[in-house]
């Protein structure tokens, strides 16, 4: 067993320390089971707020309870309208701030434009913008859930506290997957080979990686270095520049490095959105004899027309976490299937709340996780 | 050039003077000692009023003393009117500790971003970042040049049967860097992962792929004490690789790494020259060396010459 509640969770919160607020700032109220179910497990109520829109689509927060000198925490799970989400809690943070709030944590458990954290041409770091903005109307404190790339707590000046699912995604593998001795865990593209290395070590199983023409959205070809300005000739640039001997081919051919013949596959990657790589992914491992397909993630954006095309496609499950509401989805699939991560969200609340240490919730958890 | 000013620090006084010699420029006057109490002192020997100073200092050797080295002279220059600072470091100091790997541990890259920006640099030149996202802990411009179009030249050139080799990575995280390297030579790649069978076993190296009769080229970002592409290099030995070479950015090179080297089965351990290798190429004949001063002079030209740098991406200056 991977992750079990410590048996202070059972408890009712500890509040002795100073006030404890718990606001939920979404207007959308699909997006408000998580916070919810973090109350509930706490055995605090929700704060009481207002956040909706005016008729010109400001974004308006009336927070109706004093909030000063307690320690708020603020739960925004990502909508589909997610700029809205953004300004949302901005505007929360902010108006918990000028009313002299102690402390302000907001959590997160999908750190929205997270994908865009490296320059890739001459783009902005969005997720560094966002985490500058967070930091200046007032957060003092986030909690989130596996980020794309850890790096991304270094935009922050404050403390990032960056929870790992995996406890929960492994744990789901070992009692849902009857012959889960028998799998190999696959990494859909080179880019995450650490994560897959990381499910592997723990469950002691082999893995495998997928490489070639279905790129996925953050493949390097997007980056400058494989878009030289449109010149006619080299030398107009500079003299002294060479052109590579041997130009790459546009696609290479997909391989699949490793062996997956008469295995489950469990592809494991922290998003899945848009789900053409994995299809293609799953259609490949097929070809190669894996007899059965799960595709596991953290965060399930699975936008626009996923459902449907998983529902059709040769993988198995999608199994994702409830860090991003799906209700919708899972009516148009019956794959896809939900573990809950409110349980570590709260401790994490929790323990902050009464200034304890968080290292116990990165117990068994690998370097590369 | 005009109005270009070019410094360098105590870390990699021969790199600066390649890249001075490719620019046609002298390198400018500057004096770093120490007091008897172990501070650093500099002075700038030449006006810098209004000129556009770059300023070559590597994260290497004793990596603290050359941090504050650089610091003090960003701020020198910026003190004394310089209207623009480039701090140019071709291996960034304290690039491995870019995020909390675990509890309470701190994100020193962050704050070495910090320090320059605080110290005054307007923009960063550097190569082969650990992590990309590094360039997000800045406010500034950050230029992360990329060693690989002169790691495909040396291969091309050096290894004579290339076309029958594999990339391979010594851990998961490097995939991706030896997939793209592996896509421009039209060869396959692989990788070397640590799995644990049992609970209470040691973790052993497995290697995912296939490098049986081929030239095995192991790939990284960086080499430090080098346990693990020694590992790496058995591993492929065994696994029926005909040769194996190490190619790698950053040759840190500290501790055991030189000896591992030399009992190593390596043909040749080849790094660029972001840190100096001088030393440790008298006593190892398997290191050597790519200059990659053409690629951080050239970046310095098109940077002051107001050019687009995303060509040298992809290419090597002659």
């Amino acid at each position: 067993m991977f992750c079990v509640a410590p048996p202070e969770l059972e408890t009712k919160m500890n509040i002795t320390k100073g006030g404890l607020v718990l606001f939920s700032a979404n207007s959308n109220s699909s997006c408000m089971e998580l916070s919810k179910k973090i109350a509930e497990r706490l055995g605090v109520e929700m704060g009481k707020v207002q956040v909706y829109q005016e008729p010109n689509r400001e974004t308006r927060v009336q927070i109706q309870e004093s909030v000063r000198g307690k320690d708020v925490f603020i739960i925004q799970t990502i909508s589909k309208d997610v700029n809205t989400t953004i300004m949302e809690l901005l505007i929360m943070v902010y108006a918990c701030k000028t009313s002299c709030a102690k402390s302000i944590i907001g959590v997160i458990p999908y750190f929205p434009y997270s994908k865009q954290c490296k320059m890739r041409k001459r783009g902005s770091i969005v997720s560094k913008l966002l985490a500058s903005m967070m930091c200046k109307a007032g957060l003092t404190h986030l909690i989130t859930m596996d980020l794309h790339q850890k790096e991304i707590q270094g935009f922050f000046n404050i403390p990032v506290d960056n929870l790992r699912a995996s406890p929960f995604l492994l744990q789901y593998i070992q009692e849902e997957i009857p012959d889960y001795r028998n799998a190999v865990i696959v990494a859909k593209s080179p880019a995450s080979a650490k994560r897959a290395q990381s499910f592997a070590e723990r469950l002691r199983l082999g893995i495998a990686v997928i490489h070639g023409e279905a790129q996925d959205a953050e493949s390097d070809l997007v980056d400058g270095r494989h878009s030289p300005p449109m010149v006619r000739s080299v030398a107009a640039i500079h003299p002294s520049l060479e052109i590579p001997m041997l130009i790459p081919k546009e696609k290479p051919p997909i391989t699949v490095v490793g062996d997956v013949g008469g295995r489950i596959a469990i592809i494991v990657d922290d998003i899945i959105d848009d789900v053409d790589s994995f299809l293609a992914a799953a259609e490949t491992l097929k070809e190669r004899g894996a007899y059965k397909i799960f595709v596991m993630a953290t965060h399930g954006l699975l936008s626009s027309d996923a459902p449907r095309l998983i529902e059709e496609s040769a993988i198995d499950e999608v199994v994702v976490t409830n860090t991003i509401p799906h209700e919708i989805q899972k009516l148009q699939c019956p794959k896809i299937k939900t573990v809950d991560i409110s349980m570590i969200l709260s401790e994490a609340i929790r323990r902050i709340h009464n200034g304890e240490s968080m290292s116990y919730l990165f117990r068994n958890i690998g370097l590369d996780d | 050039m005009s109005n270009i000013k070019i410094f360098s620090g105590s870390s990699h006084q021969d790199l600066s003077q390649k890249i001075a010699d490719r620019l046609g420029l002298e390198l400018g006057k500057v004096v770093t000692k120490k007091f008897s109490n172990q501070e650093t002192c500099v002075e700038i020997g030449e006006s810098v009023r209004g000129e556009d100073v770059y300023i070559v200092q590597s994260g290497c050797g004793e990596i603290n003393d050359n941090l504050m080295e650089l610091l003090i002279m960003i701020n020198a220059c910026k003190i004394a009117s310089a209207s623009r600072v480039t701090a140019v470091i071709p291996c960034f100091p304290y690039a491995r500790q870019d995020k909390k790997d675990k509890s309470r541990a701190p994100i020193s890259a962050k704050l070495v971003a910090n320090m320059l920006s605080v110290a005054g640099a307007d923009h960063i030149i550097t190569m082969d970042l650990h992590a990309s996202q590094i360039q997000g802990f800045f406010d500034i411009p950050v230029d992360n040049l990329y060693a690989e179009p002169a790691v495909l030249k040396w291969i091309r050139e050096n290894i004579s049967e290339w076309r029958n080799c594999t990339i391979v990575s010594p851990d998961a995280g490097g995939a991706k860097r030896v997939t793209s390297i592996a896509d421009r030579l039209n060869v396959d790649f692989a990788l070397i992962h640590k799995e644990r069978k049992k609970a209470n076993e040691v973790d052993r190296m497995v290697l995912v792929g296939d490098v049986k009769d081929r030239v095995a080229i192991l790939v990284d970002d960086m080499a430090d004490t080098c346990g693990t592409i020694c590992h790496a290099a058995d591993k492929l030995l065994s696994a029926g690789a005909t040769r194996v070479y190490a190619i790698l950015t950053h040759g840190i090179f500290s501790g055991p790494a030189i000896s591992r080297i030399n009992n190593a089965c390596f043909e040749a351990v080849v790094v660029t020259n972001t840190i100096p290798q001088e030393d440790k190429m008298k006593h190892c004949s398997k290191i050597q060396v790519i200059d990659i001063s053409m690629i951080l002079a050239e970046a310095i030209r098109r940077t002051h010459n107001g050019e687009s740098v995303s060509y040298l991406f992809s290419h090597v200056p002659l």
